[in-house]
């Protein structure tokens, strides 16, 4: 590895679910960003983004959630690298909420008591694509994924609404074909992979889960997908945790392992398997990978 | 000594309703050089015209001033009773109390201060305003008209069955434009062909006419009445005079796979190629880029089989000049391609459209291709990507228009009907078939097109779906459509065999470059503009240019006919004097003054001034100078505001006008 990557280097925000169901996200991001000699350094005492719940009761709550983390961020270097879909889009939001809205910014500035700070907020896809670079990427890569067909599943989030993100076209994304391309797997084109896969309905409405989330691994079996792989612990919920649901209530059987992105990434930069959480997945990949000599 | 008539008009209660008019008539009365004033309840009408020459005579007044509405309104009104009394009618000017004062005022007091304050200005500038007389400019009695598609075409057979002489300029190898691409029409149903070949036909026959097809506009220079207008005529590499028509180089060109765009890229051509069989004229033309003879240097079959010789290769892009007095442009709209997001294109593109990556999602004009007895299926309504017919038909409206979200805010006024004819056609060839409409609402504000409409929807039962459609997407050999049915609230899911999208309608690529070539102006999206939406929509503010056609807004057939006579009846109505009379208020220039430094031509928005060499008498050149072409100038001034050495100066707004105006006040 040359020398410029150890001027990469980021404050990390993994948010909550990173360090509960998502745990697997967690390690793998780690494990793929030392592989890669990024340096990565977890934001001292961050506190909840405030997720999906908070915006819809106290915009002035879930503003003021975002800022402080950002403020605490600041203590950090490093441009601050987001895990979770739900984390980024609400940091993301935030800024873009009190760019033009100085009225706004006081009344959060007056609620954290300090100042938001003017910290660049990445999604790991936009870290690995552009600031890393899929070259380097591809050079990365100790353990080709060939013959692995990945759906990848971006979900509501990572480029919606059109105006916050900024991570790529919102209509026709295809930063997580590039990413994952780069290891050599082989990407489906797929018909569900901007389809909302039910989201927060998981607890209240699970019927409207069941039917989301059974489309889109209905849809990414049809286009012939070995796996999914998605980068947002609530989507990696409703398609993995309920995939047995999903089949009870469809009569057809999927077993679609559904990686997280660092999952598959971290494996071919040559982190070993046991070091990146496949056995706290609901549906085992392990068949599959061992299948693809990948193990 | 000057005797000024002051005619103070109530304009019914316009004016009187705020402004005490009779005050104001005493007080212009007592102004130093004013010897009657008066005011009256309609000085437009008869009456108060007659008032007012009355008083000319019985009071022998040297000017007048007419205080009442804006002189866009009745200038020429006042100005024409004016003259009758035997007044230079230059010497009668407006003084707006109504738009300036009364309907922007509500204190009776202040504004008929305000009032008088304007009627004494103007008593000071009509001291000052000097006798002019019209400008007379020689109009060149013979009309270009850009574009031959049926707007063109229409413009062209009416000017020419007037008389008078028409150079049709047309870009691609036919005329005949959209119109001859469409299969039947709304809101009759009647083939599209059969009432446009005949047309172009008349068009190519008419003595008249000059027809440049496969040519471009090079250049524009002159005014109107006088415009010098070079044309490219691009090499078709066939000789036209000798070129009988027969066909045979088509038939024997060893390269027939290029892609027809005629039909849309469904069939194949050669590269010696008519782009469709009614095509007129019906010589044909190498496109060049896929000849193997001019890729290569090998070939050359055409050039063996031709009987009479025609093929030449060595042919090149010829420039001639037409000299013409009018310009009709008429070049039309293109649809917002859905196969990319074209550069440059306001629209934000349709990726949840699939961006024509599914085969089975088309655009209005590929069906109506495939609804063409003419078209690459002979008729017969084929699903581009296997053949099959469509049993299940999604048609999606509005793709593009009226999204200000994705770029375009404006309507594209034909979609509603063209799907719901597409419907119609689609039924009465696939009688099993089921075809469904998303659409906003129906837009059908025409003669018979409601009932068009209520057709397709009651009787050949084409399922009008409410509501908006948020992705396509492959499904097997299906393209599900997922889409909201809002009257019903519910999500709709739709499993088509084709979906036809009624995309934007924008103005033809490039349509900005000829704009400026012209200098008439543009809106936002490209669409030309006309210089009054209501009382002058045909005509460009640039004088002597006439808009025809979807160039200047969505238009069917119908509406793009009509303006397209409108124009030409604006041609002619130019032509039927010799030489034509422009209102005398333009910029002059003081010679003696200028120092050459060319601002006033910079700031000209109708490019009328120009640089003047002045000579000794032994022809040496002394000096350059600033020009102002009187057949040009527009009378805006921003010439003589702009002179750094006051040497421009408008008629009837000089400077010394001016002032004595602001020291009235």
């Amino acid at each position: 590895m040359n020398s410029t990557n150890s001027k990469l280097t980021y404050s990390y925000y993994p948010g909550c679910s990173l360090h509960a169901s998502g745990k697997e996200y967690d390690i793998s991001t780690r494990g793929l960003f030392k592989a890669l000699k990024i340096g990565l350094k977890e934001v001292p005492d961050w506190l909840c983004c405030g997720a999906t719940p908070a915006h819809n009761v106290d915009e002035l709550l879930s503003l003021s959630l975002c800022a402080k983390n950002l403020s605490l961020a600041d203590e950090v270097k490093g441009d601050l690298a987001v895990a979770c879909a739900a984390c980024f889009s609400r940091l993301k939001t935030t800024q873009h909420r009190l760019a033009d809205n100085p009225e706004k910014r006081k009344q959060v500035e007056h609620a954290i008591a300090g100042s938001v700070p003017e910290k660049k907020v990445k999604h790991l896809l936009e870290i690995l694509a552009k600031d890393y670079g899929l070259e380097q990427l591809q050079e990365a890569v100790q353990k080709p994924l060939s013959g692995l067909k990945v759906a990848c599943y971006y979900g509501c989030l990572l480029t919606r609404p059109p105006e916050v993100p900024e991570l790529d076209c919102t209509e026709a994304p295809t930063i997580m074909e590039r990413v994952i391309g780069a290891t050599g797997a082989e990407t489906v084109a797929w018909s569900h992979r901007l389809e909302c896969c039910g989201a927060n309905f998981t607890l209240s409405r699970p019927g409207v889960v069941l039917k989301l989330s059974g489309d889109i691994l209905a849809s990414a079996k049809a286009a012939g997908a070995d796996c999914l792989m998605v980068a947002c612990p609530l989507c990696h919920g409703n398609l993995d945790i309920r995939q047995k649901e999903i089949e009870e209530a469809t009569g057809t059987r999927y077993n679609m392992p559904v990686f997280y992105m660092t999952q598959l990434l971290a494996l071919a930069a040559g982190v070993p398997a046991a070091k990146l959480g496949f056995d706290s997945m609901m549906v085992s990949p392990l068949p599959l990978l061992k299948e693809k000599n990948l193990l | 000594m000057s005797r000024i008539g002051v005619f103070v008009c109530h304009c019914g209660e316009n004016i009187s309703r705020t402004v005490d008019v009779e005050r104001v008539a005493r007080e212009a009365g007592a102004l130093s050089g004013v010897a009657f004033a008066t005011d009256y309840k309609y000085m437009c009408s008869d009456p108060g015209q007659n008032l007012l020459k009355k008083a000319v005579a019985e009071h022998n007044l040297d000017g007048i001033v007419v205080a009442a509405c804006s002189p866009r309104m009745h200038e020429k009104t006042f100005r024409k009773a004016a003259q009758s009394a035997g007044l230079n009618p230059f010497l009668c000017e407006m003084a707006n109390i109504r738009e300036h004062c009364s309907w922007v005022h509500e204190d009776r007091e202040e504004a008929t201060a305000k009032a008088s304050e304007i009627v004494a200005m103007l008593v000071e500038r009509v001291k000052k305003d000097k006798k002019l007389a019209p400008i007379t400019v020689p109009i060149t009695k013979r009309s270009l008209v850009i574009g031959g598609g049926i707007a063109g075409i229409q413009a062209a057979l009416d000017i020419a069955d007037a008389g008078h002489q028409v150079v049709l300029v047309e870009r691609e190898p036919s005329i005949g434009g959209h119109m001859a691409q469409l299969s039947e029409t709304f809101p009759t149903l009647d083939c599209s062909q059969c009432i446009m070949t005949p047309k172009m036909v008349d068009v190519a026959n008419h003595p008249n006419i000059t027809l440049h097809t496969y040519s471009e506009i090079e250049n524009v220079d002159g005014y109107i009445g006088n415009f010098q207008i070079t044309i490219k005529k691009k090499a078709r590499s066939v000789d036209m005079a000798k070129c009988t028509g027969c066909g045979i180089c088509m038939a024997k060109c060893p390269q027939k796979k290029i892609p027809n765009a005629f039909d849309r890229n469904m069939g194949m051509r050669p590269a010696i190629y008519v782009p469709f069989p009614q095509a007129v004229p019906n010589t044909p033309v190498i496109d060049r880029e896929n000849c193997t003879w001019f890729k290569t240097g090998k070939c050359g079959v055409c050039q063996k089989v031709c009987g009479p010789g025609a093929v030449d290769y060595t042919q090149e892009d010829e420039l001639i000049v037409e000299k013409v007095g009018a310009i009709v442009v008429a070049t039309g709209f293109e649809l917002y391609d859905i196969t990319e997001k074209p550069k440059g294109s306001p629209i934000k593109g349709y990726g949840e459209f699939g961006h024509g990556k599914i085969p089975d999602v088309i655009d209005g004009m590929t069906f109506e291709r495939l609804a063409s007895a003419s078209g690459p299926t002979g008729g017969k309504i084929l699903r581009p990507s296997d053949g099959k017919e469509p049993k299940q038909v999604v048609f999606i409206q509005c793709v593009g228009s009226r999204a200000r979200e994705k770029g375009i805010s404006y309507c594209s006024k034909i979609c509603c009907m063209y799907t719901a004819k597409h419907t119609m056609l689609y039924k009465h060839k696939v009688h099993d078939g089921q075809a469904y409409v998303f659409f906003m609402d129906a837009r059908t504000p025409g003669k018979g097109y409601d009932e068009f409409w209520r057709r397709a929807v009651e009787e050949e039962e084409a399922g009008y779906i409410r509501g908006m459609v948020s992705r396509l997407y492959q499904k097997g050999d299906k393209v599900v459509v997922m889409g909201s049915d809002i009257s019903v609230g519910v999500q709709v899911e739709i499993e088509a065999d084709l979906v036809v999208l009624a995309t934007a309608v924008q103005p033809r690529q490039g349509a900005d470059t000829l704009a400026q070539k012209l200098g008439i102006s543009y809106d936002k999206y490209n669409f030309y503009s006309e210089a009054h939406a209501k009382l002058r929509p045909v005509e460009c503010a640039t004088a002597g240019i006439y808009l025809a056609g979807a160039c200047q807004g969505p238009k069917d057939i119908p509406d793009t006919v009509s303006q397209a006579s409108a124009a030409a009846a604006k041609v002619m109505t130019l032509f039927s004097r010799d030489e034509l009379e422009r209102e005398p208020i333009v910029a002059k220039v003081n010679e003696k003054n200028c120092v050459a430094c060319f601002y006033c031509k910079k700031v000209c928005p109708y490019g009328a001034v120009e640089e003047k060499e002045i000579r000794d008498r032994n022809g040496n050149l002394i000096r350059v100078v600033a020009y102002v072409n009187p057949g040009v100038c527009g009378g805006c001034g921003t010439c003589q505001a702009t002179c750094p050495s006051k040497s421009v100066e408008l008629d009837g707004y000089t400077d010394e006008q001016i002032v004595a105006m602001i020291e009235a006040l």
